[in-house]
């Protein structure tokens, strides 16, 4: 293959860098909001994803009005959550955003030296890890909580991918190599 | 090859939703829209299919969990008034307001709680010009036009959010109207 990141030119090396670069401040900030938002634990994930009383909406057969007292501290904020509309929303803006990072960092990896295999592993991991943590989500809410763990996988699969793509071509595109000037 | 590979992430950049953001909190919106009040009422309407789909068919609504919330203030035996949060989703995240009625069953006030870090300063933009003013007095039956009385005075993105805002209040307006005032606890 002519595309080889190892012997690129130095202005396309320095583009990858920036790229990666970029997505890894928009990874950090990533976590910081899933921190903020979700939590990393699956209990946490669960509470978000399913909600606080998970159970099934069932509508009664003629509107029905109940009234009691509260106060204004139990008008306040509740946890945050994500109900079924919102997450239709999330899904509909994040895809294709996640398929965009992965297919840039796809072409990344095919300008690696590596071995066939590990390239197709490579890609692999970087779509899979979007599409495990919408699944995980989309189960979490409608089939069980326990499927938070999937998202959680999710999560850290992107992480993953990321690191090992960062890494390799950083190690590749600025260590010095054997009889080739800089 | 590559400019259409950098307009496609400009694309997925620009639709990206930015986080929530508590303009006012719920608490201090229920203050300011039941001032006075000494109790609070929680008044929740689980509504059949049939009021659903009504509710969803006239304002393209539908509570979470099929649960309208009102909030009745009173002091000592008398109603203060009444107030209903609404959220509107919009393709840039969604926004939630506070809209509170007196007891004479028209709107007292409307208090913008939440927007997201992307819209906030066009909602705040829309609320500088003046835009809950328009909707003070508005009874059930009326149609909020907030951003059709501010379109020559705010951008477009501002007056975009205020259209969003009109959309809230006019759930607010047709929710208290037909489950409120006219349901029987």
């Amino acid at each position: 293959m002519v595309y080889d990141l190892q012997h690129a030119d130095t202005r396309l090396r320095w583009l990858v860098t920036c790229l990666l670069g970029t997505f890894g401040v928009a990874y950090l900030f990533g976590a910081w909001m899933v921190g903020l938002y979700a939590g990393f634990t699956p209990r946490s994930v669960a509470a978000t994803y399913r909600g606080p009383k998970m159970p099934m909406h069932m509508p009664p057969e003629t509107t029905v009005v109940v009234e009691h007292a509260v106060t204004l501290g139990e008008l306040a904020e509740p946890a945050h959550t994500v109900d079924r509309d919102l997450l239709v929303q999330d899904t509909h803006v994040h895809i294709p955003m996640y398929g965009v990072i992965a297919a840039a960092l796809s072409a990344v990896v095919l300008g690696l030296a590596l071995p066939s295999w590990a390239g197709f592993g490579l890609i692999t991991l970087l779509f899979a890890a979007p599409w495990l943590d919408f699944a995980g989500m989309w189960l979490t809410k409608l089939v069980a909580p326990g499927f938070a763990l999937v998202t959680l996988a999710g999560g850290w699969a992107m992480g993953l991918g990321y690191g090992i793509v960062t890494a390799l071509a950083m190690w590749q595109m600025w260590t010095p190599k054997k009889g080739v000037a800089g | 090859m590559i400019s259409k590979f950098l307009a496609a992430m400009a694309v997925a950049a620009v639709l990206h939703i930015t986080p929530t953001v508590v303009l006012v909190q719920r608490p201090d919106a229920v203050k300011a829209l039941l001032p006075g009040a000494e109790a609070f009422f929680a008044r929740e309407v689980h509504l059949s299919n049939t009021d659903a789909h009504r509710l969803h068919e006239a304002v393209d609504w539908s509570p979470e969990d099929g649960v309208l919330t009102f909030y009745t203030g009173k002091t000592a035996d008398r109603v203060a008034g009444a107030l209903v949060f609404v959220r509107v989703d919009t393709p840039h995240g969604p926004v939630e307001v506070a809209v509170g009625f007196t007891p004479a069953g028209a709107i007292g006030g409307v208090v913008v709680t939440k927007a997201t870090v992307e819209t906030k300063p066009w909602v705040l933009e829309a609320l500088r010009a003046g835009l809950v003013d328009g909707y003070k007095g508005l009874k059930p039956g009326s149609t909020p036009a907030g951003a059709a009385a501010l379109k020559d005075r705010i951008g477009a993105l501002p007056a975009y959010m205020a259209g969003q805002l009109d959309k809230g209040v006019a759930r607010a307006l047709l929710a208290y109207g037909t489950f409120y005032r006219g349901a029987k606890t």
